[in-house]
């Protein structure tokens, strides 16, 4: 039978979420709200609210959440890294929309309070920590490198045109922070077998590179109603995608391939 | 619990090779409804009365059998392939969703065998 109610390790205690008000003589007060659960603690999760001071605290998300980890509440799990959009690590969802935390700056989300969740649909390890172990499993699916059957020059690499460098220049640019496939409801539903728009858009990378000698087996790989044909192009991924790429046309662009190799 | 490598879970049974032509149907038969429904819209909607003999009148005259019964192979045809994919979305288990689908194909087939009988009866009747 369906099931129309949440698991309850889904489910947010609202009463047990803690509060954390800003020291005395504040001035420029902001209120964020974060998702916290601890898996092994039990517990259900919970939303806890900090203050901040944004007079002293940096103007991104990140430096936020790192100020309350640093001077507030210890026990708050996140990732990060390279904190300049690059790595991919602190994706979560910002005020409803998935997007890295490094390169989102707090004044870009109005005036209110800011809520800060994991990335939708993904078992969470620890708070803003979410499993990612699928999602790396399916880009390795679609095997993200160069496959050739003429061997490398043996005097210079394999080169490319500039036009042919063009096609792959925007592709080559994701981060593989999930914040596309996590906005996709396709991908929330069948995660398993749909393989979502960060896979399929490496897939199309590797595909329309000119280098490359697999395009065949490629399309031939995703040609199935489930890897590729569950994107009915709701374009959350290009809405949610912060690198601005734009994995929707990538897949708009292989289902195209694959009607023209039977006509 | 599974100790599957996480990529074979991904690869899962391999690919289908199948999904272009149901793609494409679903296009070409949404192409073909565009025009067949404008005209059975201003059709009905300029007839000069809805009572049964002004209606089974048009259904027969002309060309009408013959578009009206397309209309409902390509209506159902795209409702068909537009259904699966709600199914293939949203129901999960192998017997809920093996049962959808057939129950979902059936009903299809007995709407457009029915409608297209229905036409025929009317033309042909109209005809004699």
């Amino acid at each position: 039978m369906a099931e129309f109610r949440l698991p309850p390790n889904s489910r947010i205690d609202q009463a047990a979420g803690k509060t954390f008000s800003a020291p005395a003589g504040a001035r420029n007060l902001r209120r964020f709200r974060i998702y916290r659960f601890d898996p092994a603690a039990g517990s259900r999760p919970r939303i806890d609210s900090y203050q901040l001071d944004m007079a002293s605290c940096g103007p991104m998300v990140l430096d936020a959440l790192l100020k309350i980890k640093n001077e507030i509440d210890p026990t708050l799990s996140l990732r990060r890294s390279c904190r300049e959009g690059i790595c991919g690590s602190c994706a979560m969802n910002i005020n409803g929309l998935n997007t890295l935390a490094c390169t989102k700056a707090c004044n870009e989300l109005g005036r209110g309070d800011i809520s800060i969740y994991p990335l939708p649909h993904l078992p969470v390890v620890k708070d803003l920590v979410t499993d990612l172990t699928n999602f790396y499993a399916q880009y390795a699916a679609v095997k993200p490198w160069l496959q050739t059957a003429t061997p490398t020059p043996p005097d210079r690499e394999r080169l490319q045109s500039k036009e042919e460098q063009q096609r792959i220049d925007r592709p080559s640019a994701c981060i593989l922070c999930a914040c596309c496939s996590t906005a996709c409801p396709s991908y929330w539903w069948n995660s398993e077998r749909y393989l979502g728009p960060a896979a399929l858009l490496a897939a199309y990378r590797w595909i329309v590179d000119s280098r490359d000698e697999a395009t065949g087996e490629r399309l031939d790989a995703l040609e199935d109603p489930f890897r590729l044909y569950r994107c009915h192009t709701i374009m959350n991924c290009t809405e949610a995608c912060p690198k601005d790429l734009n994995p929707a046309k990538a897949i708009g662009a292989i289902k195209k391939m694959l009607v023209e190799r039977q006509h | 619990m599974s100790l599957r490598a996480p990529l074979a879970r991904a690869l899962h049974h391999g690919s289908a090779h199948d999904g272009v032509g149901h793609w494409l149907i679903q296009r070409v038969t949404a192409v073909a409804l565009a025009p067949l429904a404008i005209w059975l819209l201003i059709a009905l909607l300029s007839l000069p009365s809805s009572d049964y003999p002004t209606v089974t009148g048009w259904i027969g005259a002309g060309l009408h059998p013959v578009l009206l019964a397309l209309t409902l192979l390509i209506a159902s045809w795209h409702s068909w392939l537009g259904i699966q994919e709600v199914i293939e979305d949203y129901v999960h288990g192998f017997v809920s969703k093996s049962s959808a689908l057939l129950a979902s194909l059936f009903v299809h087939v007995l709407f457009a065998a029915g409608g297209v009988y229905a036409v025929l009866r009317i033309a042909l009747a109209g005809g004699a």
